[in-house]
């Protein structure tokens, strides 16, 4: 659960709705042609926009805004260590079994690789071409929510356009002219609503987490690369703690006097 | 040129000439002169002695030193 999304989303809607009743006249928002207007156009606009396989995958991108949680990088980089020291005491192949377990595909992936008695250059290029593939596919995931984020707005302002023309074509009545313009705006306000409250910040969390996803991938290839080469446990250690924010670094270092602890 | 192993059992061939280092944590690391890194199943010992009697056959002296 991403709760920063949940409580987002909620204080927003909250806010919003709560200003429209707070300011009287709720039932003057509600107009059911115009929501078909706005949200049923833009999201045929979409489809119409991307590829059928990305549009099947749009429930599943929007779950990974809602559910998905930080990366744990101290237990990561824990496990990473650990591995460098089980290389050191028993040789890389002793990886293998290790690897099998893992429930990370890409970890896994690259530790298979260098078991494999893989050069470590080729090891490095295989890896940051699945980086860049994975960053490519994560960017044009976001872009659909880029695309309803303009087109909401866009659709918006084609409702307001269809209503004024209803609305003109009957000017000999003035007393409908209000009630007429009203409708007309409604449109407007569902456009920039859902873009504004759904679909942009939708986006920009979806950038959040590729890019936290995308250092936890550096971080992998850097640990399996300095396990490959035979480097010294602690030495992996300071190499992968540059990827750790500061408070992380100080909880990895409680975690090791922790251990320390326990064992003495 | 002396023969090495991976550890996935491939063979292949190692310019003995071009070794820096030969470490075993535990598994050996051959370094060459140019940065490359091999990983071998071969113990270090066993590398010093072939890259010898490579030179050897050659009529060289055992080491570049």
């Amino acid at each position: 659960m991403d709760l920063a999304t949940i409580i987002g989303l909620s204080l927003s809607l909250i806010l919003v709705v709560g200003g429209i009743v707070a300011g009287g006249e709720a039932a003057a928002f509600v107009n059911l042609p115009s929501m078909l207007i706005t949200i049923g156009g833009t999201m045929g606009a979409v489809i119409m926009a991307n590829p059928m396989d990305r549009i099947k995958k749009l429930g599943k991108i929007t779950r990974i805004a809602f559910f998905s949680q930080t990366p744990d990088l101290v237990s990561l980089v824990q496990t990473i260590v650990s591995f460098a020291e089980k290389a050191r005491r028993e040789g890389l192949l002793a990886l293998e079994a290790d690897a099998s377990e893992l429930d990370d595909e890409f970890l896994a992936k690259s530790i298979q690789l260098v078991v494999d008695g893989t050069d470590p250059e080729l090891v490095k290029a295989i890896l940051d071409t699945e980086i860049s593939v994975l960053e490519e596919r994560h960017a044009s995931n976001k872009g659909m929510f880029d695309t309803m984020g303009e087109l909401f707005p866009a659709f918006g302002m084609l409702g307001t356009l269809i209503g004024l023309i209803a609305m003109l074509r009957n000017l000999d009545d003035p007393g409908s002219l209000g009630p007429g313009m009203a409708v007309a705006l409604i449109t407007t306000f569902y456009g920039s609503f859902m873009a504004n409250i759904f679909a942009l910040p939708t986006s920009a969390k979806l950038a959040a987490r590729s890019s936290e996803e995308t250092v936890v991938r550096e971080l992998m290839v850097e640990g399996v690369l300095a396990i490959q080469a035979g480097e010294n446990p602690r030495i992996v250690e300071e190499k992968l703690k540059v990827f750790l924010p500061p408070e992380q670094r100080k909880e990895l270092e409680e975690r090791h006097d922790n251990e320390k602890g326990g064992e003495e | 040129m002396i023969e090495v192993t991976r550890l996935n059992g491939s063979v292949f061939v190692l310019n003995a000439d071009l070794i820096e280092t030969v470490e075993a944590n535990p598994d050996t690391v051959v370094t060459l002169l140019n940065g490359h890194r091999y990983v071998v199943k071969e113990t270090p010992g066993e590398i010093m002695e072939r890259a010898a009697a490579y030179r050897a056959k050659r009529g060289l002296p055992p080491s570049l030193t």
